[in-house]
């Protein structure tokens, strides 16, 4: 089995704010071999941004800081690089697409030199081969006219192009990895759906490893291969995605796909009222976090044990990791 | 040994607020400025009990002469004391600054708070506001004097009109944004008069940013009234005021440079603490102002 | 594009009428009779009439207005008081230097202001942030005048390396033209600096906080690269405005300069005809000022265009 392209070791970032100090991520250890999807789930502030940032090394300097851990990239370590090596990493060899398509691109360049800046900068291609990559990376991602739209602005451009743009400047130089960080969730649904399956035929194409993140547990179950899932800067679960459906061994992993609205359901139990579960309490503050697990609070089947020490990652399956003290005593998930 | 830790409560750090001691370690600038201003402030009241004679007073046997233990500015070319002028010439300058301050936020907010709520109005007044704006300020000023007999009170006037478009706008821009709420709506749909909306919800709103505003004018008016004095436009000669008695050093500057400095660096220091004032008073009002002004 | 360069143009129209108004009204502002105050204080009755003809005081005021914008239009400014030259000669002979001051002062306040509010917003918080806000609270605060006198005393008197006052033109050499133009162009441009080098940071800082500067930099581009081409390419739009509006800022300032200084431009023709209550000159020069102030900025307009493809399109 040859080795991950991408291993992550207990990472560490935090903020240091006039507050306190915010454990974003915290001991955070993940692997992405080459070519898989890894899809990483969790709720709003569980990490999971922090944690792509921090493989970028792009954490807002201001107040965060990459505190300890290691990030292996296909062997090489990359928060010892000095920063003219890690630029030469950016965008060429590791790439990023954010959430907010509208406004990520800039307003006053047209679309195609944006694309072009990437390859011009990275493999050195001089303007006119620079945009003539960029039309071609535009007729990749399915951009009807794309010679016209290169030479176009942002704003003419809708929600859905604007992504498929940010998806041509991160592969335009077919990089190893592709993290892509809540590319769909400010798209409408039909759109979600193309834009996905964008990027899975670019993964083809090219080989690339693509790390997904998302709260979205339907997009996991339809692109990833293996799922980790966080919670409060911690990783609680990692499986293969078929697995983690099946049985989840973690108390929030399955909190979270109890949670999920059925909207099919059998003939005589549309009858009765069927009240939407939920996960009770609230995820915890980032800045003073008690000792021991830190779902335990709101977990129902928390024991002493939990609330003393965080429980180590264990391999519950093959290749199903869970960090639970008592993942092995959870009953049977009732599955409709 | 394991309940005591079992919630995950949130900490809070206590707040900083709450000491005048941490107020003073969050915004020094606003410290210094205002107790320079006070200094000075306090300096021109109290100016006849800070070792003065008589500001006019000439001495044709002592003129010009260096700064000594009699004159500790020295003298001008009256023989007048200039230390005696320099801190009178502080009141002029302040009471130009305050009146200015004053009547200009006054008056703009009179009009803004019309203009930004009757249409009808902002069309005639904004495009008036603009034209004033156009002309610069100092030649406005100049304007207006050169068309009367010098006097404190006509340079008051003269330096306050260039002032006004400037609060017009802000309070305008104010009144357009609040307007559109849905508690004004509101308010008309239950009767409440005009001028009752425009005192009970638009003033409120406008007051923070008018009154950092107001510190910009005053700084802007004691420049602008020194300037004005320097050109011989301003602050009759008789009275003292800095830009007059730098203006009336000017043929000895080569020779005797402290007569035109000092007054310059009392003109400096205080515009200077208006300054602070106003940027610590912005800062602490609405740190968002910050941004755009 | 053209749509909104031909609305800008139509909303400069009541802004040049507002000032011809105010302007013709200057010389009717004024308590007492016109004429009698041109006349001065030594005038008979007879030469106040003569003046009154003369100057066509006796019509009606609309149609003095009207034949006053007809002479405007035809470039006659009508002539000096005091001198009896016509007003537009008068500001022909005086414009040379005070257009050397402020493309100079111009010159120079960009090119030292945008770079240091770029470098303050970049560096934000630490001493050089300080230092250039601190800078700027200075030049805000200082009078142009006591600044010049400062400049003078050093560079003119102590170390001897400048002229104390004067101006040479153009033509009689660079280096001449330049020792005379400096110390007032970096007088003037202090204040000018300040607020540049404010709003350039404001602006800066504004845009930095954009998610497309964090793309910019996930693309592997330099610290310059991302604040050239995708900072400050859109904080320019801001920062071109206040440029603009400065102007009168500026203006403002050429009168104490060129008094400081001893520059016979513009600035020091207004305090003449000021002190010497010549009305047409007085008129003349507000109108040739605030003419130059809409014209600078339909020019930031127009500028505009350019820069935001948004208006573009």
């Amino acid at each position: 089995m040859s080795a991950p392209v991408l291993a992550v070791s207990t990472l560490r970032t935090y903020f240091y704010t006039r507050d306190g100090v915010v454990k974003a991520v915290d001991g955070v250890s993940l692997s992405l071999d080459r070519g898989e999807t890894l899809g990483v789930v969790g709720e709003s502030g569980c990490g999971k941004s922090v944690t792509a940032l921090s493989i970028m090394r792009l954490v807002p300097s201001a107040s965060g800081r990459i505190v300890s851990g290691s990030i292996r990239f296909d062997g090489k370590e990359l928060l010892t690089l000095d920063s003219a090596a890690m630029r030469a990493i950016r965008g060429n060899r590791i790439s990023m697409i954010f959430q907010e398509p509208m406004t990520s691109l800039n307003p006053v360049m047209p679309v195609g030199n944006q694309i072009a800046e990437t390859v011009a900068l990275h493999q050195h291609l001089p303007p006119r081969a620079a945009l003539d990559r960029a039309v071609e990376m535009l007729a990749l991602v399915k951009m009807p006219e794309p010679r016209r739209r290169a030479g176009e602005y942002p704003h003419q451009l809708s929600g859905g192009m604007r992504q498929r743009v940010m998806i041509a400047i991160a592969m335009a130089c077919t990089p190893t990895i592709l993290i892509a960080d809540e590319p769909t969730t400010a798209l409408d649904v039909t759109i979600q759906a193309q834009i996905l399956d964008l990027m899975l035929e670019m993964k083809e194409r090219t080989g690339a490893a693509v790390m997904l993140i998302t709260h979205d547990l339907g997009v996991i179950a339809e692109t990833a291969q293996r799922v980790v899932v966080m919670y409060a800067g911690r990783k609680v679960e990692e499986a293969p995605v078929k697995a983690l459906f099946a049985r989840p061994r973690h108390p929030y992993t399955r909190g979270l796909m109890t949670s999920i609205p059925r909207l099919n359901r059998a003939p005589d139990e549309s009858a009765r009222a069927h009240r939407l579960t939920e996960i009770p309490g609230v995820v915890p503050s980032l800045i003073d976090m008690a000792e021991g697990c830190t779902f335990a609070p709101r977990c129902p089947y928390a024991s002493e044990q939990c609330r003393v020490a965080f429980p180590p990652e264990v391999e519950a399956a093959p290749g199903h990791f869970v960090a639970c003290w008592n993942h092995d005593a959870l009953p049977e998930m009732v599955r409709a | 040994m394991t309940s005591a830790t079992a919630t995950a409560a949130v900490a809070v750090a206590p707040p900083a607020r709450s000491t005048f001691g941490a107020f003073v370690r969050r915004h020094p600038t606003v410290m210094i400025g205002g107790a320079l201003l006070l200094v000075i402030v306090l300096a021109s009241i109290a100016a006849p009990w800070l070792g003065t004679v008589d500001p006019i007073s000439i001495d044709p046997s002592h003129r010009l002469r260096g700064p000594s233990a009699d004159n500790w500015f020295g003298t001008d070319r009256f023989g007048r004391d200039l230390y005696s002028r320099v801190i009178y010439g502080g009141r002029i300058s302040l009471i130009v600054g305050l009146s200015v301050a004053a009547l200009a936020t006054l008056i703009g907010l009179a009009i803004g708070l019309v203009s930004g709520y009757l249409r009808a109005v902002d069309a005639v007044v904004m495009r008036v506001m603009d034209g004033m704006m156009a002309i610069p300020a100092i030649m406005l000023a100049i304007a207006l004097i050169a068309l009367s007999k010098a006097s404190v009170l006509i340079v008051i006037v003269a330096v306050t009109l260039p002032e006004v478009p400037r609060v017009v706008r802000l309070v305008r821009s104010i009144v357009l944004t609040i307007r559109e709420q849905p508690y004004i709506e509101a308010a008309t749909a239950i009767g409440t008069s005009v001028p009752r909306i425009m005192l009970r919800h638009l003033l409120p709103n406008a007051l923070p940013p008018l009154i950092v505003q107001a510190t910009y004018i005053c700084a802007s008016a004691v420049l602008i009234e020194a300037a004005l004095s320097f050109l011989g436009a301003g602050t009759p000669p008789e009275i003292p005021s800095w830009g007059n008695i730098m203006a009336e050093a000017r043929p000895y500057f080569q020779l005797k440079p402290w007569m035109v400095l000092l007054p310059g660096v009392f003109l400096a220091v205080t515009v200077l603490a208006i300054n602070l004032v106003g940027d610590g008073l912005r800062d602490m009002l609405d740190p968002r102002l910050a941004r755009r002004m | 594009m053209h749509v909104f360069l031909i609305r800008r143009l139509l909303a400069a129209v009541p802004v040049i009428v507002v000032v011809t108004i105010f302007v013709f009204a200057l010389l009717h502002l004024a308590p007492g009779d016109p004429a009698a105050i041109i006349a001065g204080d030594l005038a008979t009755a007879e030469d106040v009439a003569k003046i009154r003809a003369k100057l066509g005081l006796d019509q009606p005021l609309l149609i003095q207005f009207f034949t006053w914008i007809g002479q405007l239009v035809r470039g006659d400014l009508g002539n000096s008081i005091f001198s009896a030259h016509p007003v537009s000669e008068l500001i022909g002979q005086r414009l040379g230097p005070t257009l050397s001051l402020t493309l100079m002062t111009l010159f120079i306040s960009v090119l030292l202001a945008v770079p240091l509010g770029v470098i303050a917003a970049w560096r934000v918080g630490s001493w050089i942030d300080r230092a250039v806000m601190g800078f700027a609270v200075f030049g805000f605060s200082v009078p142009g005048f006591v600044i010049g006198y400062v400049l003078i005393w050093l560079f003119a008197i102590e170390l001897d390396w400048l002229p104390v006052q004067g101006y040479t033109p153009l033509s009689k050499g660079v280096w001449p033209w330049l020792s005379n133009i400096l110390l007032p162009s970096i007088t003037l441009a202090l204040a000018y600096m300040a607020l540049i080098a404010r709003i350039t940071r404001a602006a800066m800082l504004e845009t930095l906080s954009q998610d497309y500067i964090r793309t910019a930099h996930a693309k592997g581009l330099a610290t310059e690269d991302v604040l050239r081409r995708h900072a400050l390419r859109n904080a320019a739009i801001p920062i071109v405005t206040v440029i603009g509006i400065g102007v009168a800022l500026l203006i403002g300032g050429v009168v104490v300069t060129e008094s400081v200084f001893a520059i016979p431009g513009l600035g020091r023709l207004t305090v003449d005809a000021i002190l010497r209550r010549d009305y047409p000159v007085i008129q003349g020069i507000i109108l040739v000022f605030s003419g130059a102030y809409v014209v600078v900025n339909l020019v930031v307009d127009m500028l505009y265009t350019v820069l935001d493809p948004r208006i573009r399109y």
